[in-house]
């Protein structure tokens, strides 16, 4: 059993996304940086896709009763095991009355915290992973509280660190690769200069459920609103005030403004990293080729995570 | 019209929901596809890039699409939605009639006259758009949404019926409330509601049991 001491600012269980139900109105939800979550679970020994902990912007303090192994990866943060510095990207062992306390974030949105095993959740349409809004999956759909209790199996996992070239870097100022969506249309030249040229800067209500993107303001040569239509993680679109607002795992399966960019699918697992005060440039790149470069940064990472293609 | 809506997507524009559903059914059944999700006037649907070329999967899709779509059987049932109207249970009713320049019974009446089809189930798990309403009810949406609206508000919108299975900030106006349960993720089928079913809203009497 592995006690929550202290709960962190919002720390849900999460596992893989539950695909195939977006017509249904569920999204696709599980780790918001996928890539992060399944270099934690490689550490201990798991399958990319384990259950595990993810932490937002202050991590939760444990409490074990078992000996297991646990590991740290996603943003930069300080962690400590009954006092002394322990390191992310590194399997560490616990022991029986161990104190993990994982700390606030330096840099980057969210920490995973695997355990050897994984956390023993039921799978809930498809998933152990915790939906906020409809109160689903993990501890009873809700983020965890002081006084949780978590069940682990217990057992060592062989001692594994992440290689260098595996490490993904923290940045506050990113660039995502974006294409061309359904009502970029509605943006004439003088208004995608804006689009693509523009330092946005990630709105201070950064959550699951997406994040607005200040900066400039867009004007769209229409009422800002159109028939309800499909929407994923990585959509931006733009509401009638003009503010672009982009969409991340467990917002809304469709909607009614404009969708004025769609985030290729290489670089989604970074809207999980993104936090309020970030830096962000949308760059304009061919479908095709965002195909070609999700093809070659799956080959880099199959080395390391043979299963990247379904992780990113 | 088969459009590219991203590096792994792909929009199909439609004449009308009915299309749209008909469409993703047919889409859907060949089971090859990450998502296939049907709008008011489209389908979009997102392949996996990793395993598929983009060619590939637009020559598959035309191939759909040439074929023509092929409407959905209408369903014999008709889902009976209990609705207690007004009240604490649709806290919109009253100005909404009263800009409508209609009574409570009169919109009621209205409301429960006529079959109407799920449009479209999304926005969050089992919410249901549910079309046309008759044109003596189309209403704006709400200028200021709400943080907060409860879960099993009947509520208005332009010329929809919006069901809203769950607790959600949301900006339609609530004119009832019904006891059904629309998404249980612990049931075998968590969603009662699915586009192409038929609804009629059944009013509850006051004193009714909800």
């Amino acid at each position: 059993m592995i006690r929550v001491l202290k709960p962190g600012l919002q720390t849900t269980i999460q596992s893989r996304p539950r695909i195939g139900l977006r017509h249904r109105g569920v999204p696709s939800g599980g780790a918001a940086d996928q890539l992060s979550l399944a270099l934690a679970n490689k550490l201990v020994g798991n399958k990319w896709d384990a259950p595990a902990l993810e932490a937002t912007l202050i991590g939760p303090t444990l409490l074990f009763d078992k000996s297991c192994s646990v590991s740290i990866a996603g943003g930069k943060v300080a962690t400590t095991l009954n006092g002394a510095p322990v390191k992310s990207h590194e399997c560490i062992p616990v022991r029986v009355n161990d104190e993990l306390a994982i700390g606030g974030l330096l840099s980057g949105a969210r920490v995973y915290i695997a355990f050897s095993g994984g956390l023993q959740f039921e799978s809930v349409l498809g998933s152990a992973s915790t939906n906020l809004q409809a109160a689903f999956g993990g501890v009873d759909g809700r983020a965890l509280q002081a006084g949780d209790t978590l069940r682990a199996l217990a057992r060592l996992a062989d001692n594994a660190k992440t290689p260098d070239e595996f490490r993904p870097r923290s940045l506050a100022s990113v660039a995502l690769r974006t294409c061309e969506a359904m009502e970029t249309d509605l943006l004439d030249d003088a208004q995608r200069t804006v689009l693509f040229e523009s330092k946005w800067q990630v709105g201070q209500r950064a959550d699951r459920m997406g994040m607005r993107l200040g900066g400039a303001l867009l004007d769209v040569t229409s009422d800002g609103r159109m028939p309800s239509a499909a929407v994923f993680p990585g959509t931006v679109q733009c509401p009638e005030d003009g503010a672009p607002y982009l969409l991340s795992v467990d917002a809304g399966t469709v909607g009614g403004y404009p969708r004025i960019v769609q985030v290729a699918r290489l670089d989604l697992h970074i809207l999980g990293q993104l936090r309020p005060g970030d830096r962000l440039r949308l760059l304009r790149t061919d479908p095709d080729e965002a195909v070609d470069l999700l093809r070659a940064k799956h080959d880099y990472w199959r080395e390391w995570l043979p299963d990247i293609a379904a992780i990113i | 019209m088969l459009t590219r809506s991203a590096d792994d997507q792909f929009c199909l524009s439609v004449k009308s929901t009915a299309d749209a559903q008909a469409l993703a059914v047919q889409i859907q059944e060949s089971n090859q596809w990450l998502d296939v999700v049907p709008g008011i006037n489209s389908v979009v649907v997102r392949f996996d890039a990793a395993r598929m070329e983009p060619d590939d999967a637009e020559y598959r899709l035309r191939k759909i699409v040439d074929h023509g779509i092929e409407p959905l059987a209408i369903p014999e049932q008709i889902v009976e939605i209990p609705v207690a109207y007004g009240g604490n249970n649709g806290p919109d009713l009253e100005r909404v009639c009263k800009s409508l320049e209609i009574t409570q019974p009169e919109f009621i009446a209205l409301h429960t006259a006529k079959v109407f089809p799920v449009e479209l189930v999304g926005f969050t798990p089992g919410f249901a758009f549910i079309g046309e309403l008759q044109s003596q009810l189309h209403f704006p949406r709400r200028k200021e949404p709400r943080q907060s609206v409860p879960g099993g508000s009947v509520a208005v919108a332009d010329s929809r019926t919006g069901l809203y299975a769950l607790s959600s900030p949301g900006g339609w106006n609530i004119v009832g409330r019904t006891s059904l349960r629309l998404f249980d993720s612990a049931a075998e089928d968590p969603f009662l509601l699915s586009p192409g079913m038929r609804v009629r809203f059944v009013p509850l009497q006051n004193g009714d049991q909800q």
